[in-house]
């Protein structure tokens, strides 16, 4: 019995040093995520380093930015849609010209989005200093670099534009934004005052030069040429930049570098961009070279809930479409110039006696890439500097016009004597970027460059170039935690 | 010692046959039943005495001039009666209720309530069991003082909201750590669906024997680094000394909704819409006017929405175990199944359960045992309840759905056919582009969104005892958990028709073992130094898988899950965790002469959530008692008639708080996506390599005593939470551009309260008893700071609306609304007050001046939540309940009323009802104004305004007071007599009927006060935003015992 009853207190015993010492106890306590790297090792290999720089895309096409909601808060500042829905969460507040400095889905999410963006490239860039550039090498890193400095140039753009006066108003000496260089990665002291629209406007550029200097001429191949930036994609985002600081003498020098003198107006030197013959190609063959910059999608890289370009601006009797927005049919929809034989019109269909933008027609998971910047841009852009900066009917500028008019509507054809002045050939020129741009968001940015009003529409007043809902208001958030922020 | 007492007993037994006698004869008998008790104990006050034979019978000599008898027995109440002259002294003994002598789970045992030093207050397994809830904590409001219990809403199987003494976490959770039969087990909500999913319905609340929660140091810190929000001791029952014992309890439920708003017909929508479209300036008959629309059988639609979404719920329950145990073995085995549907339409709640507890002996010094319980749960909805965290503004969540469709459509058209256009109901005859969002009818009929749960609790034990005292004992435990969600969304319905048709279904795998070995030793020094000493250590790791698959684009319509035909397969619900805790803990309690207590617990954690250098953390309590009735001179004292008994006690300790901390909290890390079809690597997580516990002082100091035998007992108690180093995920500017904010220990917060807790048996007659219990906390949160440069931390309601903010100086999850000062007599304009202290007046059309105007006319910039204010406290002050209980002959009736007061509620959803929008709107909206002069607090109407009553920001006008008082349940039941039990042979049989949420008394306008859209999130309470209403429930049940 003595013995049994030593056997089991020894057992007892046993069990309790060996739970105490237990062998896996460290490996436990030290858990290693199996889905993630850990910062510590994201530098190592150029795997991970370009995996970073396709994340600086990724995070620019989801969740706000370029990818879809960027396009349409920038169309629905402008006067050629319909809020059909009523819902804050689809941008009711934004085509009201009125969000709010809480509204979370316009006003807080472009720009948690786009200074998300804005770290990460901080981010890669000092990492790449530190640790990056003994992988790849200089010249590779250089060009990685540049890239993540072109997606930065991108995001202050998006936003300068949105929560910032125009640089028109006092060159630039208005408040712009914070402008934030380097990396946050842990808990710091984050105030930081808004630097002035002009010191934004020079970083964009700055990074926008550092891109084209830096980036190779092409990329591996036409896919590559549409979803990662190169040498011409830096050059004509500056042709963007600089016309909405209406530097057109600068517009014009870059312009020149991806358009010829005369027709025919293909980009001379790195991906040959051009005009596709037809229109529609664009938006069905994504990987053109009239797209210089595009946002792809997938089937298993698709947009989110209510992202999708197609669910915007499609009836629902369209597979897809969600029936947010109409166009407006008083809008550029009723320019009698605008011909119904004009290819661009066969991408309004008419449902419920209301015209609706049928440009964008895969259904879910809505696959059709978001158009960031296309080539007839950099021509039109070039067209109205040259007339606004000469002052004149430049000859150059109505071929620009045509060039971009005859694709689509090969039965028209503007002279000069069609424009009474320098302008008359700027409205037309303005009127031609509403047409071929119609849902590619750039509405917005137009009117407010050019110090329009945001226009009235069916149930929303103007909104004067000085009012203050001109621009939306910094966002709630911002203006809690960051002491030195303030508002519009 | 023994042989001394032996003989002491000799000398006064013949000391007392010497002394002149009389006999005393009769019978006791219980009071419930009649039947005579066996073996109680019958003495003259002070001397010796004699014991009832079978049947009750007594007979026994005693002194000539004693005045009394004792009677008194194991389990029931004692008490002290005259001797009569013709000495036949016939006595009713009633079932003990007084509270003392229970047996109370601590951590890695149990201690007699008599020699507790800290803070536990005790539920009977009874007070839970055949109510109709679908897990027992939903019964536990108002039963213990100091813990509320919310039920956020009507939704099936929705985790409460537990709070014990208040609020005590920022961005960890707040709700207590869930201890059953010694095993920390998951709790929380394990759907991934519109379902609601709470993981502690898996336990059949019949199953229980009993539950505990320690709320102060003293009874939690053996927790820990768990205890800082309070543990409840849920412990299962398990045989009693006896033959086998059946038992059989059945209960079958009706529920329905109440308190819905009153919302306007169609008749009052049509023309209120058409006077909002004048107003506005855009009304046109031919295309922009709202019309009725005639039904099939000619007359105009008139819809009631809630017809379509709400039912009458039918719930059912049965459960059915065998118990007994013999010296050597004990044992429990259950069977329950219950099938309840909620007053949704499809939301459904199913349970089967199965449970056995047994240990049995083995030689004399070893006991092994254990137990094993499955369950399988469905938790099942169609659509969207718009009720669960996250899911207030779902478009088509169906708290919202009947509120804002408007009332002049039908779901049907007069063919038959679906009302529907695109994703939307269809607007039939009005000229306007949309009356509503999802047509419900198509939702509720065609897709299901499901989450099944399978669970495996179960655990080995053995026990040594190999001197006396000493007990060593291991245990082994698992908790497996695992859920399979499953949604269909028809193509046809508006939740499927973008992606045509949607199928997903995701499995999650939850894993947690606990290994625990522990020694106690209770020893005397003396008699009068009683020490008990218990040492442990223990292991618990929890690991977590799931994944899963969307699929979209139905090939079919017949295809209704991911197995059929799709285009796509993406993936859906992928995750990976672990976590792991090594401790070792130790305990002394020791007393003098059951006069003087003293107890002291240690706890040393290791847990993998926190920085690679804080992974370590010691928790403590120590606490102290002195049974003053005990004392001498108290015998002696004048107050000794007063008070029957009376404890001092106080505790102090320091413990923590990890619930809620993601398992990789501290890590940097970067994750990985796709762009262009290839791999992308993002920087997506802040850690903190410094992230430590949560830490809590908590003090507590309690005086319990006791008048008139006992009869009427108290507790009352004062308590201090100081929550000095909260773990705060400090957020950054949104202009820093992190991923993720960064837990940081930072931050202080107090709870600050009173407690009381009176049991008293009032009456206690033959065939009439009352007995009657009252609680009652006042606690007070306050938020002392928060992280260095932050004064405040906002919190969103299903991250479209922010309407709870926390500063420091004030409660937690305090509302942050803009105030109002009414609506303007001349204009009909709502009149905000800016951050300014101006008063603003705001017209949606603006045809000539200004949206926001000075009462000048000038213009005022626009008014927004940027001019809000921390207007009013979230969290309850005061909280409790009364129960009651009234026997008569074979009668009972059971009535628990429990009260909330002290706090405010943001009905959201009557900013919704009053949105000018096409949403339907409240009756209220009747009373616009609509001429100069009118005093209403409706604004004038302009169509599509959402920000004149709050829909755009949050106002003011949308918080009320929340103090409430339910009538949470009223029983009534009947016992069968004996006589009729025995021809029948059954041993006791009970027949009951009752009620839950029967009576409501409350201010608040909105359906139930007693609501949270956000769960139980610790700092965005107190918010009602689209949530369906509460049930009231009728119940009929029987137990049957053989």
């Amino acid at each position: 019995m003595m013995k049994m009853k030593r056997i089991l207190f020894n057992i007892a015993a046993a069990t309790v040093l060996f739970q105490l010492a237990s062998c896996k106890k460290d490996e436990f306590l030290n858990p290693v995520p199996t889905n993630q790297i850990s910062d510590l090792s994201a530098f190592d290999s150029e795997l991970r380093i370009e995996g970073q720089v396709k994340a600086l895309y990724a995070t620019i096409k989801n969740a706000g930015l370029y990818g879809g909601r960027l396009q349409v808060f920038n169309d629905i500042r402008g006067v050629d849609f319909v809020n059909e829905r009523t819902n804050v969460v689809t941008g009711f507040d934004v085509y009201n010209y009125g969000p709010a400095n809480s509204s979370g889905n316009s006003v807080e999410a472009v720009w948690s989005r786009a200074y998300y963006a804005i770290n990460l490239a901080n981010v890669f860039l000092a990492g790449m200093d530190s640790k990056g550039e003994s992988v790849v090498g200089a010249t590779k890193a250089n060009a990685y670099r540049a890239e993540a400095r072109l997606v930065r140039a991108l995001c202050y753009h998006a936003m300068v534009n949105l929560y910032a006066r125009p640089f028109w108003d006092g060159n630039g000496s208005k408040p712009g934004l914070p402008l934030r260089l380097t990396p946050n990665t842990g808990s710091a002291n984050f105030d930081m005052a808004r630097n002035t629209v002009a010191e934004v406007y020079t970083q964009i550029l700055n990074d926008l030069n550092f891109a084209e200097t830096n980036l190779p001429l092409t990329n591996a191949n036409a896919t590559q040429n549409v979803i990662r930036a190169h040498k011409n994609t830096a050059i004509a985002f500056k042709v963007r930049v600089l016309l909405g600081m209406r530097r057109y003498a600068d517009v014009i020098t870059e312009a020149n570098k991806l358009v010829p003198a005369t027709a025919p107006f293909v980009a001379p030197t790195g991906v040959r961009h051009a005009l596709n013959a037809a229109f529609n190609t664009t938006f069905t063959n994504y990987t053109t070279v009239e797209s210089i910059l595009s946002m792809p999608f997938y089937s298993n890289e698709a947009p989110g809930t209510q992202n999708q370009l197609g669910f915007y601006y499609r009836h629902d009797s369209q597979a897809g479409g969600g029936a947010e927005y109409s166009v407006n049919p008083a809008g550029v929809f009723a320019n009698a110039g605008w011909k119904a034989g004009d290819a661009r019109r066969a991408q309004i269909l008419t449902a419920a006696s209301k015209p609706w933008l049928n440009k964008y027609t895969t259904a879910a998971p809505y696959t059709d890439w978001a158009p960031v910047l296309r080539y007839p841009e950099v021509l039109l852009s070039l067209a109205e500097a040259i007339t606004r900066s000469t002052n004149t009917v430049d000859a150059r500028a109505i071929a620009l016009l045509n060039a971009v008019r005859g694709r689509s509507d090969a039965s028209t054809v503007f002279v000069a004597g069609d424009f009474a002045n320098a302008d008359a050939l700027a409205d037309a020129i303005m009127i031609e970027r509403r047409i071929e741009f119609l849902g590619e968001g750039l509405a917005g940015f137009d009117n407010t460059r050019l110090g329009l009003p945001l226009p009235a529409k069916p149930g929303v007043i103007a909104v004067p170039s000085t009012g203050q809902n001109y621009i939306w208001p910094i966002p709630a958030s911002e203006l809690q935690l960051n002491a030195l922020m303030t508002d519009n | 010692m023994r042989k001394i007492a032996l003989a002491c007993m000799c000398l006064c037994w013949s000391i007392m046959a010497l002394a002149q006698g009389k006999t005393v004869t009769g019978k006791v008998t219980d009071s419930k039943d009649g039947t005579g008790l066996p073996g109680v104990t019958v003495a003259v006050s002070g001397g010796a005495g004699t014991k009832t034979e079978i049947g009750g019978a007594y007979s026994v000599t005693v002194p000539a001039n004693a005045k009394s008898l004792t009677f008194s027995f194991v389990g029931y109440e004692t008490v002290t009666l005259s001797i009569p002259a013709n000495g036949v002294l016939n006595v009713a003994l009633a079932v003990a209720e007084n509270k003392l002598d229970e047996v109370v789970v601590v951590g890695y045992g149990t201690q007699k309530r008599k020699d507790i030093t800290g803070n536990i207050a005790s539920v009977a397994g009874q007070e839970v069991a055949n109510r109709p809830v679908q897990s027992f904590e939903q019964a536990l409001g108002g039963r213990a003082a100091g813990v509320q219990i919310s039920i956020p809403n009507g939704v099936l199987n929705n985790p409460p909201v537990i709070r014990v003494r208040g609020t005590n976490s920022i961005s960890l959770s707040s709700q207590p750590l869930i201890v059953i039969d010694g095993v920390p087990v998951f709790s929380g909500d394990a759907s991934g669906t519109d379902a609601s999913g709470n993981a502690l319905a898996s336990i059949n609340p019949n199953d229980i024997e009993s539950i505990d929660i320690s709320k102060d140091a003293a009874a939690s810190a053996i927790y820990g680094s768990r205890a800082a929000n309070g543990v409840i001791f849920v412990t299962t029952k398990r045989g009693k000394t006896g033959k086998a014992k059946v038992s059989l309890d059945s209960w079958v439920g009706f529920s329905k909704v109440f308190g819905l708003p009153n919302i306007l017909n169609a008749q009052q929508y049509t023309d209120y819409k058409n006077e909002a479209l004048q107003n506005q300036g855009t009304f046109n008959a031919n295309t922009n006017a709202f019309y009725l629309t005639n039904g099939p059988d000619g007359k105009p639609i008139n819809t009631n929405w809630y017809d379509y979404v709400y039912r009458t719920g039918i719930q059912h329950s049965h459960t059915v175990n065998v118990s007994g145990a013999n010296e050597a073995t004990r044992y429990y085995f259950s069977a329950g199944v219950t099938d309840q549907s909620g007053i949704i339409k499809r939301n459904d709640f199913r349970r089967i359960s199965m449970l056995g507890n047994f240990d049995t002996k083995v030689g004399k010094m070893l006991t092994i045992g254990g137990k094993i319980q499955y369950s399988n749960e469905l938790n099942e909805a169609a659509a969207s309840s718009g009720s669960i965290p996250g899911a207030a503004f779902a478009t088509a969540g169906l708290g919202r759905v009947p509120l804002i469709t408007a009332p002049n459509v039908a779901p049907f058209n007069n063919d038959g056919t679906y009302n529907v256009s695109g994703q939307f109901i269809g607007v039939m005859n009005n000229r306007v582009g949309q009356v509503g969002f999802n047509n419900p009818a198509i939702a509720l009929d065609q897709n299901r969104s499901n989450s099944e749960n399978n669970r495996f609790l179960g655990n080995m034990f053995a026990e040594l005892r190999p001197l006396s005292g000493l007990a060593i004992r291991t245990q082994y435990s698992v908790d497996y958990l695992n859920t399979e969600n499953e949604i269909y969304l028809s193509p046809q319905s508006g939740e499927g028709f973008g992606s045509n048709g949607s199928a997903t279904s995701s499995f999650a795998n939850r894993k947690n073992w606990v290994w625990t070995t522990t020694a106690q030793y209770d020893f005397k020094v003396s008699s009068a130094h009683n020490f008990s000493v218990l040492g442990g250590v223990e292991q618990q790791r929890i690991t977590a898988k799931s994944f899963g698959l969307n699929r979209i684009q139905v090939n079919d319509p017949n295809f209704t899950n991911i197995q059929g035909g799709w285009a796509t397969p993406n993936t859906a619900g992928l995750g990976i965790g672990e976590s792991y805790l090594v401790s070792e803990f130790g305990r002394l309690n020791y007393n003098f002469d059951k006069k003087y207590f003293i107890s002291a617990n240690i706890r040393r954690d290791g847990a993998s959530q926190l920085g690679s250098d804080r992974k370590y953390g010691t928790f403590w309590g120590v606490s102290a008692g002195w049974e003053i009735a005990n004392e001498n001179f108290w015998a002696t004292s004048k107050l000794s008639s007063i008070f029957s008994s009376m404890k001092l006690r106080g505790s102090y300790g320091r413990v923590g708080n990890i619930a809620g901390l993601g398992d990789f909290a501290s890590l940097s890390t970067f994750g990985s996506g796709l762009y262009g079809q290839t791999g992308t690597l993002v920087f997506n997580q802040v850690g903190n390599n410094l992230l430590g516990w949560e830490t809590s002082n908590k003090l507590d100091i309690g005086l319990n005593f006791g008048f008139l035998n006992d009869r009427i007992t108290a507790e009352l108690s004062y308590y201090n939470n100081d929550v000095d180093g909260l773990i705060l995920n400090v957020p950054a500017p949104p202009s820093a551009g992190m991923p993720s904010s960064v837990p940081t220990n930072v931050g202080t917060m107090y709870n600050r309260g009173i407690e009381m807790a009176v049991n008293a048996q009032v009456i206690r007659k033959k065939n009439f008893s009352w007995s009657s219990s009252f609680n009652f906390n006042f606690n007070e949160n306050e938020v002392t700071s928060l992280a260095p440069g932050l004064n405040r931390v906002l919190s969103s309601t299903s991250g479209l609306e922010t309407v709870n903010i926390t500063v420091p100086g004030s409660p937690v999850g305090s509302l942050f609304v803009t105030r109002t000062n009414g609506v303007d007599p001349a204009t009909g304009r709502r009149i905000f007050i800016n951050s300014q202290g101006r008063e603003v007046f705001y017209q949606f059309r603006a045809a000539s001046g200004f949206n926001f105007e000075y009462a000048d006319g000038t213009r005022a910039p626009n008014v927004s939540s940027a001019d809000a204010v921390v207007y009013k406290n979230t969290n309850p002050r005061f909280v409790g309940g009364w129960d009651n209980t009234f026997n008569f002959g074979n009668f009972s009736l059971n009535t628990l009323f429990t009260y909330q007061a002290g706090f405010y509620v943001y009905w959201g959803t009557y900013a919704g009802l009053r949105d000018q929008r096409f949403w339907n709107n409240s009756t209220d909206v009747l009373r616009r104004w609509q001429k100069p002069g009118d005093q209403t607090d409706m604004p004038k109407p302009y169509f599509g305004d959402n920000v004149s009553n709050g829909s755009a920001f949050p106002l003011d006008v949308n918080v009320f007071k929340g103090d409430f008082i339910k009538l949470r349940t009223a029983q009534l039941s009947y016992n069968l007599p004996q006589s009729v039990l025995g021809k029948a042979k059954i041993s006791s049989a009970r027949f009951y009927v009752s009620g839950n949420n029967l009576l409501i008394l409350t201010k608040y306008p909105g359906p139930d006060p007693e609501v949270s859209s956000n769960g139980t999130g610790s700092t965005n309470q107190g918010v009602d935003r689209n949530s369906v209403g509460n049930a009231r429930t009728i119940t009929l049940g029987v137990n049957i015992g053989f």
